[in-house]
């Protein structure tokens, strides 16, 4: 890309694009902080006219909006922290320990990291109503406790690690639980920070789990309460400051945990790319 | 062993204890423990809005106080949807909202105590609301209120085309009539739903309906019906009539409110919307307009309050509905949000307080009750599917389509 | 001594394994291979969602819920048929405009005079990491008929269409547009006939002017994590390789084809084929947007398993859907597997 014109050209691209995959962002706060009638007639332009906070003040006392954040946090909170628990536990587990059936049951979850979500609505539904857990947090959490894909990254990632670390430990005559813990885990933190940003990301934008294993509206997470809205349960009109306002709440966290923690979403993307 | 048959044993272990401790369903439905103290009721409702929703809390509660029970009432956002899935599952809500159309989905599995006649006065309420709700000859439920369509003018708009009072259309070609002249003005003359729960009064006005009588055998493909769907599709093409979606509207009241159109037809409950989002449009009731052969159609809508077969409170329930359905109560339900009582002692009391209201409660003698058979639901909303494109479509080819899937749905 | 500490030792890993993977076992085992199975069974039933799938009296239906959707002329099988047609077309038009769109933009910003590389990625890639729900509020709103996109038409003279309330398929629109059909009034030949329950104008409508909508939606949310793949291999070309082109005389085109593409063939197919697999789950976007409308253009058969259970409470049906669509993922995964090993 020698001349100027080819570099003009490629900087009009990425600016062109930039404002494709930004400016829906821009129009969801502007529009959050317009009213009806202006959201109406000036969907495009960012600046609200007139300026008001009507919609944000009615998100926390017409919706339930309080309640699914509260819930959201619950769950992610106890989703995440559990998913990165147990897949470095079992990760390990895989990766280091000798035990009868390892690799059968590392075959099996390969197996079923191909198994799509979609295809498990209808019988995770039916699990949850058979064990009793519809339409409780049980049945909001447990389910989603555990992934495949999160075990398979630490597997990965352990059988990438040298041994020695860890053989030093146990000559020592530290125990297996004491090594994991102390020796191999501070070993693994950029593999665990991915993860966690994975869990988050994964359990704080899920939607279809908490599609089919709760109904009442006491239970719902942000994704889940923000369907609903649209779904027409405020009854009249449109509302899309209202609406607007709600999704550009439910992204903000995600959004901060994004700035925050960029290079290790870009790594687990390049991830991908690598274990294909 | 083998790990290959290792995960074999732990897989069928595992699917050996969920089947054991299969604690989520109560395989024996009919005989739910009743619980004799104090019941905390639990009651869906499909809200039409904040207005219902608090009407219904707030007599639920003076009930509960008065009573000495507990009574949660929580509106619905997919009512179909959340009944059903909680059928599934052991513990449905007491109470809960049935519209006539899903009536006999949920009677034909079982999932209703038939309780209509420990009912106080079970024969006030109109006949043909309780006929709607019966089902193998028992009376399920009992209807809470009802509804019909009307025809609703803009004064304003109706003045601006340079129409009065005369022209208020009383059959199809008048209709036509005023709304070529509305049309001619550049403004849309009419905003009906595109479903069949509003193309379905025009049948009625031609004579004609999708079922029998008895709802057991598809009657769609008729002259009568295609004369009614052929005019029908003559307004859409020639712009006379505009669905809500090709007016940015979900709803056509939400048009109609907004200016958008001189003409809507809705039901009553688009008094208290009006009231609440659209005050400043000033608006007239009238009649729909007649077919050609004079009958005057119209469609009724109706639930009922439901009680679940495996409710523990049922006694309980069965007063809290008697308490919802008396006679004043229903009056102030309809007050709050523009329902018609569905006692008929409450008839004379309604229309003197809401005498603008006449056209919708004479809907009452000649409206018509939604299809009501079981496992109709793919096969009407399929219908639905067609009249929304009615406009570039063949009527005969809609109504014969019904007819096909009806007949496998119905066994006919 | 050291014999038996070592059979004690390994016997102590044996547990520990036992004891560290036991949560995930349990999970996945109870929530994953359990409700698979519980389907299974339940697609071979006429279960209606009453009381437990297991007991007694629940109507044994054998084949009859797949058969339902293939071979038995009626509304079953239109639905499925006509969801099958809708996410294919989706399939067809997502994955290249996504590949490609993340491919153009992955070279571009890996571009070495081109400086801002980490604003630009992080830009392109925000879009993925966000709920499809929220996402699918904002572009609801854009796509209204007085909404933005309808804005930005007028700008150009166009006169936008309804995007959501319109159910003609593009492709009809296309050639009505050159004269050859009119979308009114379809020729007999081919709405006349037809194959498994649609017929042959049906099939050939193209996605929808609603399904478009949603296409847009997932193109722009997922061409960014695709483009951080395309850019991590880019990085993994050594520079030495384009250089040895630039010297031979190679224009950037050629380099492009020949030097570049080639290297990249890796990524490409797992971008594809990931690609795939995504698209034929497309879910909470229908739920969130449309529901199947207008007119079910907008159904696809993970929506329709989802609705047939939940909605019509025909839950072996439902299954069955499931399943099938399962059948059709899984040959895509293996499709990928076998594509990837075949590179020399």
């Amino acid at each position: 890309m020698r001349t100027l014109t080819a570099r003009f050209a490629g900087y009009a691209i990425l600016v062109f694009f930039s404002l494709v995959f930004l400016y829906p962002f821009v129009i969801q706060i502007a529009t959050s902080f317009k009213t009806e009638a202006d959201a109406s007639a000036n969907p495009l332009s960012p600046i609200p006219h007139p300026f008001t906070t009507d919609s944000m003040t009615r998100i926390f006392d017409g919706t339930d909006f309080p309640t699914w954040l509260g819930n959201s946090i619950l769950v992610t909170v106890i989703v995440t922290a559990a998913r990165v628990l147990f897949s470095a536990m079992a990760g390990y587990a895989l990766s280091r320990l000798r035990f009868p059936g390892r690799r059968a049951l590392f075959a099996a979850m390969i197996g079923l990291m191909a198994v799509p979500g979609v295809v498990l609505l209808i019988p995770k539904f039916l699990v949850l109503n058979q064990l009793g857990l519809y339409n409780s947090y049980a049945g909001l959490i447990v389910p989603i406790l555990a992934d495949a894909a999160g075990v398979f990254i630490m597997k990965q990632f352990f059988d990438s690690v040298p041994v020695s670390v860890e053989e030093a430990a146990r000559i020592d005559g530290a125990g297996i639980f004491r090594t994991f813990w102390s020796v191999v885990l501070p070993t693994a933190r950029p593999a665990l920070i991915t993860l966690t940003i994975l869990s988050f990301q994964g359990s704080w934008n899920d939607f279809g789990h908490s599609l089919v294993a709760v109904q009442d509206p006491a239970l719902f997470t942000l994704p889940r309460g923000l369907a609903d809205l649209v779904s027409g349960s405020l009854g009249a009109g449109n509302q899309y400051p209202l609406k607007l306002g709600a999704a550009l709440l439910a992204t903000i966290p995600v959004a901060i945990i994004f700035m925050i923690f960029q290079r290790y979403f870009v790594r687990d993307a390049n991830d991908g790319a690598d274990k294909g | 062993m083998k790990p290959g048959r290792l995960v074999t044993a732990v897989a069928a272990a595992l699917l050996l204890t969920t089947t054991a401790c299969g604690s989520g369903f109560d395989d024996k439905a009919g005989t739910a423990q009743q619980s004799a103290g104090p019941a905390d009721l639990k009651i869906l409702i499909a809200s039409s809005g904040p207005a219902e929703a608090k009407a219904v809390t707030d007599a639920a509660a003076k009930w509960a106080s008065a009573s000495g029970n507990k009574a949660t009432v929580t509106p619905a956002q997919d009512i179909a949807q959340q009944l059903g899935q909680a059928f599934a599952g052991s513990t449905p809500p007491d109470v809960f909202y049935i519209d006539a159309a899903r009536f006999a989905d949920y009677a034909s599995v079982g999932a209703l105590e038939p309780y209509a006649d420990k009912v106080t006065n079970l024969d006030d309420f109109y006949p043909n609301l309780r006929q709607t709700f019966t089902y193998d000859g028992k009376v399920y439920c009992v209807p809470k209120d009802f509804s019909t369509l009307a025809l609703e003018i803009n004064t304003d708009l109706w003045q601006k085309a340079g129409l009065t009072d005369a022209d208020i259309p009383t059959n199809w070609d008048q209709l036509t009539a005023a709304a070529q002249k509305i049309k001619a003005k550049g403004i849309v003359p009419l905003a009906m739903g595109d479903t069949r729960d509003r193309v379905g009064a025009f049948l009625v006005q031609n004579g004609g309906w999708w079922t029998s009588a008895d709802g057991k055998q598809a009657t769609a493909d008729t002259p009568q019906n295609e004369a009614a769907l052929t005019y029908v599709q003559g307004l859409l093409k020639d712009g006379l009539v505009k669905f809500p979606k090709q007016l940015d509207a979900g709803w056509a009241g939400e048009a109609f409110g907004k200016g958008k159109a001189a003409m809507a037809i809705e039901g009553n409950w688009v008094k208290g919307a009006m009231k609440a989002d659209f005050p400043g449009i000033k608006y007239t009731v009238h009649e729909l307009p007649a077919g050609p052969t004079g009958t005057k159609g119209t469609l009724s809508f109706t639930q009922c309050w439901g009680i679940a077969a495996k409710s523990k409170f049922k006694d309980q329930a069965i007063k809290f509905v008697d308490a919802m359905t008396a006679a004043d109560q229903q009056m102030e339900f309809a007050t709050a949000f523009g329902v018609m009582p569905s006692r008929q002692s409450a008839q004379a009391p309604y229309t003197a307080k809401f005498p603008e209201d006449a056209p919708f409660i004479a809907g009452a003698a000649y409206g018509h009750g939604p299809v009501n058979a079981p496992k109709m639901d793919t096969v009407l909303a399929d219908l639905d599917t067609g009249l929304q494109s009615l406009a570039t479509s063949t009527p005969k080819a809609v109504l014969q389509r019904f007819d096909k899937n009806a007949k496998t749905a119905l066994g006919g | 001594m050291a014999d038996s500490k070592r059979t004690s030792t390994r016997s102590n890993e044996r547990l520990a394994g036992w004891l560290f993977i036991a949560p995930v076992v349990a999970v996945l085992g109870l929530f994953l291979v359990v409700p698979i199975l519980m389907a299974l069974w339940v697609s071979f039933t006429d279960w209606n969602g009453q009381g437990s799938p297991f007991q007694s009296g629940v109507p044994f239906a054998g084949l009859d819920n797949y058969t339902g959707l293939f071979a038995h002329d009626g509304l079953v099988r239109q639905n499925f048929m006509t969801s099958i047609r809708n996410n294919a077309y989706y399939v067809i038009v997502v994955v290249p405009l996504q590949t490609v769109l993340a491919l153009g933009l992955a070279l571009v910003v890996n571009n070495r005079m081109l400086k801002g590389k980490g604003f630009f990625r992080t830009a392109f890639y925000f879009p993925s990491v966000t709920s499809s729900v929220a996402i699918s509020v904002v572009f609801l709103f854009m796509f209204a008929n007085t909404g933005a996109i309808n804005e930005i038409l007028g700008f150009f003279g166009v006169s936008g269409p309804q995007w959501f309330a319109d159910p003609r398929g593009v492709l009809h629109l296309a050639l009505d547009a050159v004269g050859i059909v009119d979308v009114n009034a379809p020729p007999a030949a081919l709405s006349g006939h037809g194959l498994l329950g649609l017929s042959w104008w049906d099939w050939t409508s193209g996605p929808s002017v609603a399904m478009c909508a949603i296409i847009a939606l997932v193109v722009w949310t997922t061409s960014g994590t695709f483009m951080l793949m395309f850019l991590a291999a880019l990085q993994n070309i050594p520079t030495q390789l384009d250089e040895a082109g630039l010297i031979d005389g190679a224009t950037r085109w050629q380099r492009l084809r020949f030097v570049t593409l080639p290297q990249l063939r890796p990524t490409m197919f797992l971008v594809l084929t990931l690609g795939l697999i995504g698209t034929w789950q497309v879910f909470d976007q229908i739920y969130v947007m449309s529901k199947g409308n207008p007119a079910k253009t907008t159904l696809t058969p993970a929506y329709l398993s989802y609705s047939t259970a939940f909605r019509d409470f025909d839950y072996g049906s439902g299954a069955a859907i499931s399943f099938v669509l399962f059948l059709i993922i899984v040959s895509l995964t293996l499709l990928q597997r076998r594509a990837l090993r075949e590179r020399p």
